[in-house]
């Protein structure tokens, strides 16, 4: 790094002769293309604020970003279907009703919301669970940094379990309209068989589906659950760096994000082909 | 099986109730129009049109129903709790925290409002003109938006801000320029599938612009989902708005605004011992949002013709 001394003190010969020697001068094709090159071969340039190299810097935050969402999507994935389906089944119940209401609530109330309510009663109120953070020095093991986990994976599943909720509600209830439930109450087969086996299978593939879209959240969807938190993760890191406009930073996270959707997109397609028979893969 | 045939059902009753209605001519009386009146028929569409509208209207005449300047520092009111003289009381400069979530409506559903407004300028025109007309430029701006929409918006938005800087205007620029692929996206499948129509045929018989077509005469009929998509992305603009400016960089800080009054809860200080700062404006950004929420699938139901009862 140059000390920002040395920089004010440069004349502009130095300044442009030091421009030259970086590439700054090129064309703005030939420096995106160095940087493209750059990023195929794993080399995303370095932190403007502290001079390390962008890659570690990313993945030193991955794991924390990936084990909070994946705990947050793994647990509303669960919860959604299962709420979902009951809620198709005792359709037009007040169990469906208040159901849906949550639902309701869950995409209207902004998540940081809920992770300030959260931290206000559980945290400060009740001191169940510690108010932020992810690893104290010295503890270093999943099980150590388990209780700090459980806040902000359980609000992030919150309200992901709204959309999932919603989306199984309606996928259930279509598929319960169709031939084939007829056929198999009328041979006779059990209630719960019709409906976990028979209904619950087929509706489960658009829920798959959805749960495809949500991958990308992996890495997008947590920036301000982290923020709430102080989740030392790759979204926290996002929102410093463009506080700072540590624009080789931005670039990386944007382009890992923007990655997590293409992959998700086409594992969707791959998933969608193998469980539905009327999609075939040409 | 004679009492299941003699029996009458509640829905026989109804019809009976109806056919009576029309016979006396009594059915042609209210409301004409059928949209409008299932939707003033949903409970829950109503209570949330009557709350966003009491909100809006009080943010408009925000002058007169407050006593205190929301930007005036009184370093004698610190963090006080309500009182008669300061309502919800005061935040941690003395600004009334009554006053600043009205003024801070203001922002909040300009650029919630504004940037849906926006983005279906752009989404909805463009999206009418393409789909109909089909060929490249179809492609060509189908291609565009997939690249728009496979950011995270969150990510997205974050970006241009980093790139465009933070003021309230370009917020409602960026927010236009990541909105605008779904209200595209989905008018120009209207489209697509409302050209195939034979009236469609008809007009271009009668060698009408396909410009004419596309929107004096197709779009009218494309124009429920739209506004329902509308409806929405107001809730969605003014959640991602508080969601920035709780990030500290959306809307700039001396501006109030509803996600800028809760910037100060992410201090546990405040956030454990002066409720009265963050707890209105959190719950006066859930009911708005809530309530649009519910005018959206108010108008949905009425104008869904799949939907019709």
């Amino acid at each position: 790094m140059i000390p920002i001394e040395a920089m004010r003190d440069m004349t502009p010969e130095a300044l442009n002769s030091m421009r030259e020697a970086l590439g700054l001068n090129d064309p703005f094709l030939i420096r995106y293309f160095r940087w493209l090159i750059g990023v195929l071969q794993g080399d995303f340039g370095y932190s403007f604020a502290s001079g390390v190299a962008i890659k570690d810097l990313v993945l030193d935050r991955l794991p924390a970003t990936l084990e909070l969402s994946l705990f947050a999507l793994l647990l509303s994935t669960i919860i959604g279907t299962f709420f979902g389906t009951i809620s198709a089944l005792k359709r037009g119940s007040a169990i469906d009703n208040s159901f849906t209401v949550f639902g309701m609530l869950g995409v209207s109330i902004p998540e940081f919301i809920f992770g300030l309510l959260a931290i206000v009663l559980f945290s400060l109120q009740l001191k169940w669970f510690p108010v932020g953070g992810r690893l104290m020095p010295g503890y270093e093991t999943f099980w150590d940094h388990l209780p700090h986990l459980i806040l902000p994976a359980s609000v992030l599943s919150l309200i992901m379990t709204a959309g999932v909720m919603r989306y199984t509600r309606s996928s259930m209830l279509d598929s319960m309209n169709r031939e084939f439930i007829k056929t198999a109450r009328s041979k006779g087969i059990p209630e719960w068989r019709v409906n976990f086996l028979h209904g619950f299978r087929v509706a489960l593939i658009p829920v798959i589906v959805l749960i495809g879209f949500r991958l990308p959240m992996l890495i997008g969807g947590t920036v301000i659950i982290e923020q709430v938190f102080q989740w030392p993760g790759v979204g926290e890191q996002f929102v410093l760096a463009v506080r700072g406009r540590n624009y080789p930073l931005i670039m990386m996270i944007a382009f890992l994000s923007v990655n997590a959707v293409l992959i998700a997109s086409f594992l969707i397609d791959l998933l969608t082909a193998l469980l539905d028979p009327r999609v075939k893969l040409e | 099986m004679e009492t299941s045939i003699n029996k009458k059902t509640s829905l026989d009753r109804k019809f009976d109730k109806l056919r009576e209605l029309e016979e006396t001519g009594k059915s042609r009386k209210g409301i004409q129009n059928r949209a409008l009146r299932k939707m003033l028929s949903n409970k829950l569409a109503v209570i949330g049109l009557v709350f966003v509208s009491i909100v809006i209207v009080a943010s408009i005449i925000a002058p007169l129903i407050c006593k205190y300047d929301p930007q005036k520092v009184n370093l004698r009111m610190i963090l006080k709790p309500p009182s008669s003289e300061h309502i919800l009381g005061t935040d941690k400069v003395g600004r009334d925290v009554y006053a600043r979530i009205i003024y801070g409506g203001r922002i909040s559903i300009l650029v919630g409002l504004g940037s849906a407004l926006g983005a279906a300028l752009i989404g909805v025109s463009i999206g009418a003109y393409t789909g109909y007309r089909g060929g490249w430029i179809d492609s060509l701006i189908l291609r565009i938006s997939e690249i728009v929409m496979a950011f995270p918006q969150i990510i997205l938005v974050l970006l241009l801000v980093a790139i465009l800087g933070q003021s309230l205007m370009n917020l409602m620029v960026i927010f236009t320029l990541t909105g605008w692929g779904g209200l595209f996206r989905m008018t120009r499948a209207q489209m697509l599938s409302l050209r195939e129509e034979e009236y469609v045929q008809a007009l271009q018989a009668f060698g009408l612009s396909s410009f004419r077509i596309s929107f004096k005469h197709v779009l009218p009929n494309a124009l429920g989902p739209i506004m329902v998509n509308i409806t929405l992305s107001t809730a969605m603009f003014i959640l991602q708005e508080a969601g920035l400016s709780f990030l500290g960089l959306g809307v700039p800080l001396n501006i109030p605004t509803w996600g800028n009054i809760l910037n100060v809860a992410i201090d546990l200080r405040i956030l454990e011992d002066f409720w009265w700062v963050w707890m209105p404006v959190a719950v006066m950004i859930s009911l708005f949002v809530l309530g649009i929420n519910f005018i959206g699938d108010g108008l949905r139901d009425s104008t869904d013709p799949s939907l019709q009862g």
